[in-house]
């Protein structure tokens, strides 16, 4: 039987009054992309946190290759490739300085890390930016830095939290591919987006996580035959899973007739 | 718009810049406990923490604005003890370059977030003319010296009044304490410039880091200068006196500010009409205009700043992406020292301790012999300064340890990294005491192992300090505040231990090789423990 790269159970986060998990679940498997989808605040980014040992929770465990980032962060920490929602890097290193701080504490072997780095800086076209203080660089190549920092170490797990953020076109194909490639190899990939055709186009497996439990996961067919509707989008299906359908009509109703009453009439 | 509606408006950028400014150096020890998690601080919201960091910028400012107040105060001591006439123009002179330094260094503290455009990309929305947008942001960034520049400007003005009870004198140090704060806010930014343009610009040529490194020596000057004027203003005042009574036969200091500001206020009361005294009168009026250059530079560079266009950004296209894989340690080391050394607020504590040894070396080259109490003092001087470098190194970190969180990093290795570099900084204090040991006869030649010996104290303190700073969260301001300096003492006490057992060893038996051996254990103790605790984290 394969053994999950990814497992959490019963996993329970409050931050004092506020419970962001409440009893979260879910597995990913070997060569898995599975993909988290859910509205702001429903626990996403708090459940990638406790997988990657940045937040310890109130109650359940986590795996991840194996190891409580918890109890075992070190060894966890060698497993994973993380990118934050919002990176946040050191600034007034170059991404070239940073990326020899990561290899450094990574032990990547030399010559790995430089073809490692040289391929992917290739790839996203880093020519330019790669001695300037990170500090200066957008937000998406920030977001490369991230990106290329989480891959290099070839990790078997990747924790990705909207990890297209302010990417271009061309970028966003790539670090689609990379994923893709990363769960051929037999790694594991958990991503949450807010873009429903990425999930629906590259994950094998979606969950979607609604006031801190996963409802409802499975692949896109899956997940559509549970809401009944035939030819539906990953967004309507999401809709009607987190019971956000009926409010939504609602909502767009008062604002149109908030912001356009005269068009309406 | 009118001045007081711009000086209201300037709390929204100055707000952003005062919050960014805390988050960034005090990350490490408010929310980022490495190692354990805060449950407590995680649940903290954005505009929890937006508005305590701007409680503790007002904190931070009131209290600085009060030291530098009463230390700008100090040198008009003199004048209620000893009036004859001429002596008034040395206080001034000295108040204002110590007011002067004090708001100079303040403010470049808070321009490590003032740069961006950040800070006024809300404003930058409204329908606001230019003029007015920089003026406000030129407000906001005036809010962060608001109490010393007040405080400087009423208590030099008030002692002035009092002591002469002269109008224009009063008048005339109201214009000159204004002008020490344009000036002092006009080189701040100009240093700033220069350093963040440096260091926007990138690249890796030797170029740059040795203009880097020139910037960093002259902002470590500076602050030994204010140091100076601070802690030794006492011993600083005769010799300045002794100059400047001989000022007729010194035709340059009555053309420098503050000295021609000092000499310019103290004629109206004492008219001796000399050529000194025109000169500096003469200087003044060209530096009052001067000010209204500086000014209008600041307000110009201010708005450039604010529109993102203040510093332009040089990108070098990289030939290769060859990256230098090193140990985890001296990986960390090196990620130590580049974000430390390219942030103007953190970078001048490298150049501390070898301007404490450089200066320690000036105090003892008119003595015939070095004595082991004047190497001791000496050394724990040294050390005592290589001591804040840990606080330093924990405040570079800023917000981006978040991300050596992610990283499998134990916290030991963080621990020593820093206290490798804290040590590194300590080592010239020894070489220059070795340096005056070589020139100078000693009374007991085995008292030059002092320092030395030090060397392991120091790395001992560092090791006890950074875990203690790492290892705690404060949850309210005054918690970090009493815990910092609890910290810092518990560091000077393990860096004095050694020394204090020379000492006392040395009293009791009046044997120099007894008191180096107790010396030399104590440190070993403290280094075999500190390494206890390194392997314990």
């Amino acid at each position: 039987m394969t053994t999950p790269l990814v497992e959490a159970s019963g996993l329970v986060k409050l931050y004092g009054s506020v419970q962001a998990l409440a009893g979260l679940d879910l597995q990913v498997m070997p060569g898995e992309i599975y993909g988290l989808l859910g509205p702001n605040g429903a626990g996403k980014t708090t459940a990638i946190k406790i997988l990657t040992g940045l937040v310890e929770p109130t109650s359940g465990w986590a795996k991840v290759a194996g190891f409580d980032p918890t109890r075992d962060p070190i060894m966890a920490k060698s497993e994973i490739g993380y990118v934050a929602e919002n990176p946040i890097l050191y600034e007034s290193l170059s991404p070239r300085d940073f990326f020899e701080f990561v290899a450094s504490i990574r032990k990547i072997d030399q010559s790995a890390a430089n073809q490692m780095v040289t391929q992917l800086a290739e790839a996203f076209d880093m020519s330019q930016f790669f001695d300037s203080p990170i500090a200066t660089l957008s937000m998406g190549m920030k977001q490369k830095v991230a990106l290329i920092a989480s891959l290099f170490h070839q990790p078997s797990v990747l924790l990705l939290d909207e990890p297209l953020n302010g990417l271009d076109a061309r970028s966003s194909h790539i670090v689609k591919d990379l994923i893709s490639l990363h769960a051929q190899r037999g790694g594991a990939v958990l991503f949450s987006t807010h873009i429903m055709e990425v999930a629906e186009h590259v994950c094998t497996r979606i969950g979607i996580i609604y006031r801190g439990r996963v409802i409802s996961e499975g692949t896109f067919d899956q997940l559509r035959s549970k809401t009944g509707g035939k030819g539906e989008t990953l967004e309507e299906v999401f809709l009607k899973l987190t019971n956000e359908e009926a409010e939504v009509a609602d909502t767009i109703k008062a604002l149109r007739e908030g912001f356009y009453r005269d068009e309406i009439k | 718009m009118k001045l007081s509606e711009a000086w209201h408006l300037s709390r929204i950028p100055y707000g952003e810049v005062a919050y960014k400014s805390i988050i960034q150096t005090r990350s490490g020890m408010w929310w980022g406990s490495f190692g354990r998690n805060d449950p407590d601080g995680e649940s903290r919201g954005d505009v929890e923490m937006a508005e305590r960091a701007l409680v503790i910028a007002k904190v931070d400012k009131l209290v600085v604005g009060v030291v530098s107040t009463i230390t700008s105060i100090i040198p008009f001591a003199s004048a209620f003890t000893q009036p004859p006439p001429p002596k008034l123009m040395i206080p001034i002179s000295l108040s204002l370059a110590i007011a002067f330094s004090f708001i100079m260094l303040y403010a470049v503290q808070t321009l490590s977030s003032f740069v961006g455009a950040e800070s006024s990309a809300l404003l930058s929305t409204l329908p606001l003319t230019m003029d007015d947008f920089a003026l406000i942001t030129l407000l906001s960034f005036v809010r962060s010296v608001d109490y010393m520049a007040v405080g400087s400007i009423v208590s030099q003005a008030a002692l002035v009044a009092y002591l002469t009870t002269s109008l224009p004198a009063t008048l005339l140090m109201l214009v000159a304490s204004s002008m020490n704060v344009v000036f002092a806010v006009s080189i701040a930014l100009l240093f700033s410039r220069l350093f963040y343009r440096n260091l926007l610009g990138g690249g890796r040529s030797k170029v740059n880091t040795a203009l880097r490194l020139v910037f960093l020596l002259a902002w470590g000057l500076l602050v030994m200068g204010a140091g100076i004027l601070f802690s030794i203003a006492w011993y600083v005042m005769p010799n300045l006196e002794k100059a400047l009574l001989s000022l007729d036969s010194n035709p340059v200091l009555p053309i420098l500010f503050p000295f021609s500001a000092g000499m310019t206020i103290a004629s109206p009361i004492y008219p001796q009409a000399t050529l000194s005294e025109t000169l500096a009168f003469a200087a003044l009026a060209g530096y009052v205009a001067l000010a209204a250059v500086a000014g209008r530079w600041s307000l110009g560079m201010t708005r450039r700043m604010s529109q993102g266009t203040g510093f332009r950004i040089a990108r070098e296209r990289a030939e290769e992406f060859f990256v230098k894989v090193r140990s985890p340690l001296f990986g960390y080391v090196m990620k130590d020292l580049r974000i430390s050394s390219r942030n103007p607020a953190t970078a001048f504590f490298y150049a501390l301790p070898a301007f404490e040894a450089v200066i320690v070396s000036l105090l003892m080259m008119g003595r015939e012999m070095l004595r082991a109490s004047t190497i001791l003092v000496a050394t724990t001087m040294g050390g005592v300064v290589s001591l804040f470098m840990p606080l330093g190194l924990l405040n570079a970190e800023g917000m981006g340890l978040e991300y050596t969180k992610t990283l499998p990093v134990k916290i030991g290795r963080i621990v020593k990294s820093k206290a490798l570099i804290s040590t590194a900084t300590y080592v010239p204090v020894p070489l220059a005491l070795l340096g005056m040991a070589l020139l100078k006869s000693l009374t007991s030649p085995l008292a030059i192992l002092i320092p030395f010996v030090t060397i392991s104290s120091i790395a001992s303190a560092s090791i006890v300090e950074i875990r203690l700073f790492l290892g705690f969260v404060a949850k309210r301001r005054v918690d970090t505040l009493i815990h910092d300096l609890g910290r810092l003492m518990a560091g000077v006490i393990i860096a004095l231990i050694p020394e204090i057992a020379y000492v006392m060893t040395y009293l009791m038996s009046a044997d120099h090789v007894s008191a180096i051996l107790v010396m030399g254990g104590a440190a070993a103790a403290e280094l075999a423990m500190a390494s206890y605790l390194l392997q314990q984290t």
